[in-house]
């Protein structure tokens, strides 16, 4: 069979677009888009909603043509029980929970039953069924109602929740895998106990661009060295960890490093950083890019990153980046392309932050390295070609 | 830190060989104590959720909390930011702070005690089970050693 005699659906909770920011929520429909351009009739199946703390539906339910690709938006189910997910979500957290617990999480999590019985009327007409991320019950429902024709892009990362023995069910019994990296694939393996032959490891490509540092510098008037991180703002993507160790980093040093953050969420910020910390909020691509060449490092302080887009974005703006060494994923990407550095520990941080700042020539060699790599490695021709060999296995 | 790994680096960048550099250069200034400090323990709060399995990193947290588990009693300079009345509202802060300070003192080195007491007590129950921990990891290897001959 050829491409052009195949139909894919894509499904995702969320569709990323404009202010709907997420790393996984851009993967797919990346991948989504070219697979229409290797000639895939492409439909993708998501939700209403944006906004990944409420779940509101704030999107019209129903149909729209967005990039070449037919997007169907259905509402996300309202009467979940929030407090009831919660607790079961402390159990997971903590590792103790019991089986009901489980069912539980999986039942009032971020579910749809429009998708659902949209993709129990339509399924037949789908050869391949391309889901993604693993961690939530819609995701799970969905891949469970076809699993022999379902390739995952899981995301997966080493936490609390993949743990559950229903991911384990589901990492066995789906047709295949595009994991994002080699230590995601092996991090299934070992939760799963799954064939690594059933997965290939494809990531996305990445579209080269222009960046002017200077031009952002002074637009935002910012004359003082500046760390970057770009995403959404959440303990888990380690946000409080970076604040925390840009004001350690500032009061010990005598060092005034701003830090410029893009993206969404809710971020607390001391009153001895205000005015060291410029909040852009979502900003647009081009802006995102900018801040990024004008930085000194991009750090990348999550230590949960199955892919980690921003950080080679920041590459392609040849900006070295600093990251969190229990990232297998993060530290993989620095030692194989020699554009960054990682922490463990805040006097790791202190000390490399202080040489990039301290040794321009090493900065620029490590952002040169780091662009090599990403124009090397995930061009959208080679990821591609990967993603036409899983879809057709 | 020697910048001879550096300058070469410059050209032909080898980040691993850079990190282990500062590594290397941050153990040896542990030592020597430069991180006790109690800033770093307020840094690396949110940090000991992704290392609690790492024992070197608990090592070195309980030191730097050796630092910020005393709480400063000791009297302070009083400032006043406002330029209308800053006298008389320094006089005012001033005299606040004697009256408190029978009661604060009093409070403040009740806390000092429990601080140090409990991080004592973390800091031999950690020492204790790395002890344990030793003394099971060798009688493992002697037991492994011991099969390998058989």
């Amino acid at each position: 069979m050829t491409p052009q005699s195949r139909h894919i659906a894509f499904i995702s909770p969320r569709f990323a677009e404009g202010p709907t920011v997420g790393g996984a929520e851009t993967l797919l429909k990346n991948l989504a888009i070219h697979a229409v351009f290797s000639g895939y009739k492409v439909t993708f199946l998501t939700t209403c909603a944006r906004n990944h703390f409420t779940w509101d539906n704030e999107l019209p339910p129903g149909s729209r043509n967005v990039q070449g690709i037919e997007v169907h938006f259905f509402p996300v189910d309202t009467d979940r029980d929030i407090p009831a997910f919660q607790r079961a979500q402390i159990s997971i957290s903590t590792g103790r929970f019991t089986p009901e617990e489980e069912i539980t999480w999986l039942k009032h999590n971020v579910n749809s039953r429009a998708l659902m019985d949209h993709l129990r009327q339509h399924g037949m007409e789908y050869d391949r069924i391309v889901t993604g991320p693993y961690l939530f019950g819609l995701i799970y429902f969905a891949s469970m109602l076809s699993p022999e024709k379902t390739i995952m892009v899981p995301c997966l990362h080493d936490e609390a929740f993949a743990r559950l023995a229903a991911f384990g069910g589901m990492f066995n019994k789906v047709r295949g895998f595009m994991f994002n990296s080699e230590q995601e694939r092996d991090l299934a393996v070992r939760l799963y106990g799954m064939k690594p032959q059933v997965s290939a490891v494809v990531g996305m490509g990445m579209d080269d661009f222009k960046s002017d540092g200077n031009s952002f510098r002074k637009r935002h008037k910012l004359s003082a060295p500046y760390l970057m991180f770009s995403g959404r703002r959440e303990p888990l993507k380690g946000t409080p960890l970076l604040l925390d160790y840009l004001e350690a980093f500032r009061d010990r040093t005598g060092r005034d490093v701003k830090l410029v953050l893009t993206g969404t969420g809710q971020c607390d910020i001391s009153s001895k950083l205000a005015g060291s910390v410029i909040d852009l909020g979502f900003v647009e691509e081009k802006e995102k890019y900018d801040a990024m060449a004008g930085a000194t490092a991009f750090c990348h302080p999550s230590v949960n990153e199955s892919f980690g887009i921003v950080l080679l974005e920041s590459w392609l703006a040849g900006t070295p980046a600093l990251v969190h060494a229990k990232s297998q994923v993060l530290k993989g990407h620095c030692l194989k392309s020699n554009g960054g550095m990682w922490f463990q520990s805040y006097p790791e941080f202190e000390e490399q932050l202080l040489l990039l700042l301290n040794n321009n020539a090493l900065r620029t060699a490590m952002g040169n390295s780091g662009r090599d790599y990403v124009l090397e490695h995930y061009s959208w021709k080679s990821i591609q070609q990967k993603m036409i060999d899983a879809l057709e296995r | 830190m020697s910048n001879a790994i550096f300058e070469i680096g410059a050209d032909g960048v080898d980040a691993g060989r850079i990190v282990a550099g500062i590594q290397a250069s941050v153990a040896e200034k542990m030592k020597n104590g430069a991180y006790t400090d109690a800033r770093i323990a307020r840094a690396e709060r949110t940090n000991i959720a992704n290392l609690k399995n790492e024992e070197h990193f608990l090592a070195f947290y309980l030191e730097c909390l050796n630092d910020a588990v005393q709480v400063d009693i000791n009297d302070f300079e009083i400032h006043e930011r406002r330029n209308m009345f800053s006298g008389l509202l320094i006089t005012i802060k001033k005299t606040i702070w004697k009256l408190l300070k029978f009661y604060t003192y009093r409070l403040w080195s009740q806390q000092n005690q429990t601080n140090a007491l409990l991080l004592s007590a973390v800091e031999s129950m950690e020492e204790r089970y790395s002890e344990k921990i030793r003394q099971l990891e060798d009688r493992i290897a002697k037991m492994e050693s011991k099969d390998d001959k058989k």
